[in-house]
């Protein structure tokens, strides 16, 4: 629940517009900046209907999938990937009481085709998952000489 | 456009600033109750021991969490969604906590807090004669 303060319009006097105490568009404006900065910073939404975020990073050697997902056991992560498509699936568990329920998200992120499937590696820290998908040989940056006749 | 600037005045000042220079993230959290102390869980993704901080004042609880992680140099970023600003949740409790009793873990970028009730506000079983 989130409770709104609205403020009090400056009293009006029965003039013309010129001669208000403050510019007819000050009240609106407060208004609107309160609107914005509940969008941007209050994003404390439903935990589990929004995808969780993934960051894709690369250097010269690797490409690195970070997504984050607290509150996960490594158990229950899975990492699949399929012709350039990264899957990660997590399922969170929680015991309330005598009740466990079970909660799984899942997202998919396009990786290039040139991957050394075999030598894929996650590591799970902190509540963080990093995948580092090696690049294959031929996908590295090489520096080519090219003679101009 | 800049015409158009001065002749709106309130449109001349630069756009609404936020209190606080630095930005700050509201993690995702979930309070629930027990009867002697409430449950507390928040979601720190990245967040290890030593960038948590459990603040009681009077009458508020402040957690602060800053991401340990640096982007190492030589990566360069494709596409980013997640945030690098610290994490800042402000619980306002009213002084109903027994702020010397309250215990937290954190695993797996997850805190989880237990919150005992303070003396005077737990249910009490009132004697009919």
């Amino acid at each position: 629940m989130r409770i709104i303060r609205y403020t009090q319009p400056a009293s009006r006097r029965f003039a013309p517009a010129l001669s208000f105490p403050r510019s007819p568009w000050t009240g609106f404006e407060s208004e609107i900046d309160r609107l914005f900065e509940t969008a941007l910073t209050g994003l404390a939404g439903a935990p589990y209907d929004r995808p969780f975020p993934v960051d894709l990073y690369e250097d010269k050697d690797n490409t690195y999938v970070r997504a984050e997902l607290p509150g996960v056991n490594r158990d229950d992560i899975n990492v699949e990937l399929v012709a350039g498509n990264l899957t990660v699936t997590a399922a969170r568990k929680q015991k309330n009481g005598d009740k466990e329920e079970s909660y799984t998200f899942s997202r998919s992120v396009g990786v290039s085709e040139a991957v050394q499937a075999d030598k894929v590696a996650a590591t799970y820290e902190n509540g963080v998952l990093t995948v580092t998908l090696p690049k294959r040989e031929e996908a590295k940056p090489k520096k080519v000489t090219v003679a101009v006749k | 456009m800049s015409l158009f600037n001065t002749l709106i005045p309130p449109f001349n000042r630069a756009p609404a600033q936020r209190d606080g220079s630095v930005a700050v993230l509201k993690p995702r959290y979930e309070v629930s109750e027990a009867d002697a102390a409430y449950a507390l869980t928040v979601y720190l993704p990245g967040v290890a021991k030593d960038g948590l901080e459990l603040t009681a004042d009077a009458g508020t609880l402040t957690i602060t969490g800053r991401r340990g992680w640096q982007q190492p140099e030589g990566w360069t970023a494709l596409y980013r969604e997640a945030s690098a600003a610290p994490f800042e949740l402000v619980l306002e409790h009213d002084n109903t906590l027994d702020a010397e009793k309250i215990s937290a873990e954190l695993t797996d970028g997850v805190l989880r807090a237990s919150l005992p009730k303070a003396e005077a506000v737990k249910p009490r079983k009132i004697a009919v004669n």
